[in-house]
């Protein structure tokens, strides 16, 4: 059962894509299962789900690249079923860069107005470039730009066609781990500037945790779950969402994140505890993870923040937590 | 494991010094002696065989020969490129069709340049076929001429070009195609500004392929061309018979063969050694 939270539009804002009971069948699945979503103007909203899910799917019949075998998709009010890519105003990020190896950055930017017959565009390439900061590496080749650079290049090159819609396929999955980070702060932060709808494909929980507005959670071809950030981390709809968003330990059928879970050798007299053995703690340097087992067998984790924190294998610690950070979720 | 490896090198050391080296050795000293009467090398030493080279008469032929062999691989490339793209684009029958291309090298180079002439021959199945139409009355001169030789060549080195051309194709990231797309680009757009820039080292490898045999090709010529001295083969094929000249045909060989080079080191120094 997918729970629809914050129906309607975000901040009020006019609707720039609709998509309407969209399905995709391949052979052996049917990868888009009957999607429809709302996405409000100038939002950062992200399609979040495991791989197989059909989102990448559904960034490509958005895109033109694929056909929708049924249902709607209207962009600004304006149906784009069977026009093709080059016909659609809407540019795409896409995982792979796709960066042409033949062309300098500039040149790479300077592809799509080119092919718009615009012949003032200095201008515009050199805007484009400065805002994502690669001004000074315009005439370079895709080759001798780093990962990061290429990434910039490709959404400098994908932006400076003002498009309604910017589609981003992963386009942080390449690059590694600390400079994601710093990417991700330079993509949201430009998002606001220019206030283009991006729709952004992921499926890294943290990556669309901060950067989105909203968020759509999709499992195995439907929608899980629609809100903000905070409403599907805090309020997961879903089993399957609450999982997918974060750890959970799972006592019945409610969950606790092992970041509200608390744990000591002794619980405070007015709380319910739960008596566990710890199997082992793991120490990650600004917190501990402690996995203690309780008489039902279950592993539970709780995450505490004080790197001081220590305990032995075998010892006898209460568990507990506040009723108000239980996940209620429907399945 | 010194043993060993020298054991496994020693092969193709043998085979390269014996068939290859001394043979070469063989033609360099031959091209630098005089004609004997009745064909072989006499003495004394002489470079007066390269000075010939320069020959108008030789020059024309060899002129000749570059524009020809020129013809053909432009040739080769603009039927081979689409050929090319339609069989990276055919997902399913890919390997079936490109083993329909590699399938002429199953027979005869000798029998299938026979086939064409009796295509072209003025009896043959084209003219027959425009006369029993009531198109012309007269046979055309389809056969003994240039245009014969050109066609001869393009049929024969044709799968040449189609194959580096596909595995260029081949290794060509798809997302570029669709970002072209997705940028506004056309299909022809995509083709002309992205699709062809990027196969560039492929249609390169593909022109010297052709080029270089079309260059020395001799069976062609000497069949579809008449039996005219047209081409580089067929005079150094005829100074070592009709002529009885060895020392001269050496060093046409020996001139082919140095052109043949500079051609290669271009090509290697622009794409790598990978591009061939």
């Amino acid at each position: 059962m997918a729970v629809i939270f914050g129906k309607g539009n975000l901040l009020g804002m006019a609707t720039a894509l609709e998509l309407k009971a969209l399905v995709k069948q391949f052979p052996t699945a049917r990868v888009v299962d009957g999607i429809s979503l709302d996405i409000p103007k100038g939002c950062f909203y992200s399609l979040l789900g495991p791989s197989g899910c059909g989102k990448t799917t559904i960034l490509r019949m958005i895109a033109g690249f694929s056909e929708p075998d049924e249902g709607d998709i209207i962009l600004n009010g304006r149906r784009l079923n069977g026009l093709r890519p080059y016909e659609r105003p809407v540019t795409t990020v896409f995982q792979s860069y796709a960066l042409f190896p033949h062309l300098t950055a500039y040149e790479n930017v300077a592809f799509g107005l080119r092919r718009r017959g615009e012949t003032n565009f200095d201008k515009k390439v050199r805007d484009s470039l400065a805002m994502v900061g690669l001004a000074e590496k315009a005439e370079r080749f895709p080759a001798n730009l780093s990962g990061g650079e290429k990434q910039r290049t490709a959404l400098a090159r994908a932006l400076v066609l003002e498009p309604e819609l910017l589609l981003l396929d992963e386009p942080l999955s390449a690059l590694d781990p600390a400079l994601r980070k710093r990417v991700r702060l330079e993509l949201k932060q430009i998002q606001q500037r220019i206030g283009i709808t991006f729709v952004f494909i992921s499926h890294d929980q943290e990556e669309a945790l901060s950067l989105s507005d909203r968020i759509a959670v999709m499992n195995k071809g439907k929608i899980e779950q629609i809100g903000t950030p905070r409403e599907i981390y805090l309020q997961p709809a879903t089993r399957f969402v609450a999982g997918f968003l974060g750890a959970v330990n799972w006592i019945g059928p409610v969950g606790v994140r092992p970041e509200w879970t608390r744990i000591g050798r002794t619980a405070p007299g007015d709380v319910d505890s739960v008596a566990a053995t710890v199997e082992t703690a793991v120490f990650l340097g600004d917190s501990v993870h402690v996995h203690a087992k309780t008489a039902d067998g279950s592993v539970i984790t709780a995450q505490v923040h004080d790197s001081a924190v220590d305990y032995e294998h075998g010892e006898q610690v209460r568990l507990w937590w506040d009723k108000s950070d239980e996940l209620r979720v429907s399945q | 494991m010194k043993h060993l490896r020298a054991m496994f090198l020693a092969p193709s050391v043998f085979f390269t010094v014996v068939l290859f080296l001394i043979p070469l050795t063989i033609i360099v000293s031959y091209s630098l002696r005089t004609r004997g009467v009745y064909g072989g090398v006499v003495d004394p030493w002489t470079i007066e065989n390269y000075a010939r080279l320069f020959d108008p008469l030789y020059g024309m032929i060899m002129v000749r020969s570059v524009f020809m062999s020129l013809a053909a691989t432009a040739l080769c490339l603009l039927a081979g490129f689409p050929t090319a793209l339609f069989i990276v684009r055919n997902e399913k029958h890919k390997s079936l069709l490109l083993n329909l291309i590699m399938l002429p090298f199953w027979t005869s180079f000798l029998v299938r340049t026979y086939a064409w002439m009796f295509l072209l021959r003025d009896t043959g199945l084209i003219n027959s076929a425009l006369i029993a139409m009531g198109i012309i009355k007269e046979p055309l001169p389809l056969l003994y001429n240039e245009t014969a030789v050109i066609v001869g060549l393009v049929y024969g080195y044709l799968p040449f070009a189609v194959l580096p051309i596909f595995s260029n194709l081949e290794r060509l990231d798809k997302a570029l195609l669709e970002a072209a797309a997705d940028l506004g680009a056309k299909p022809w757009e995509t083709m002309f500004h992205v699709v062809l820039p990027l196969c560039a080292p492929g249609l390169r490898a593909a022109g010297v392929l052709v080029f270089i045999p079309c260059l020395g090709a001799y069976l062609t010529p000497d069949l579809l061309g008449g039996g005219k001295s047209i081409m580089i083969g067929n005079l150094i094929q005829n100074q070592f018979t009709t002529a009885r000249d060895w020392p001269f045909g050496s060093a046409i060989s020996l001139a082919l063969m140095a052109g043949v080079m500079v051609l290669l080191i271009v090509l290697i120094r622009r794409d790598g050694e990978e591009a061939l």
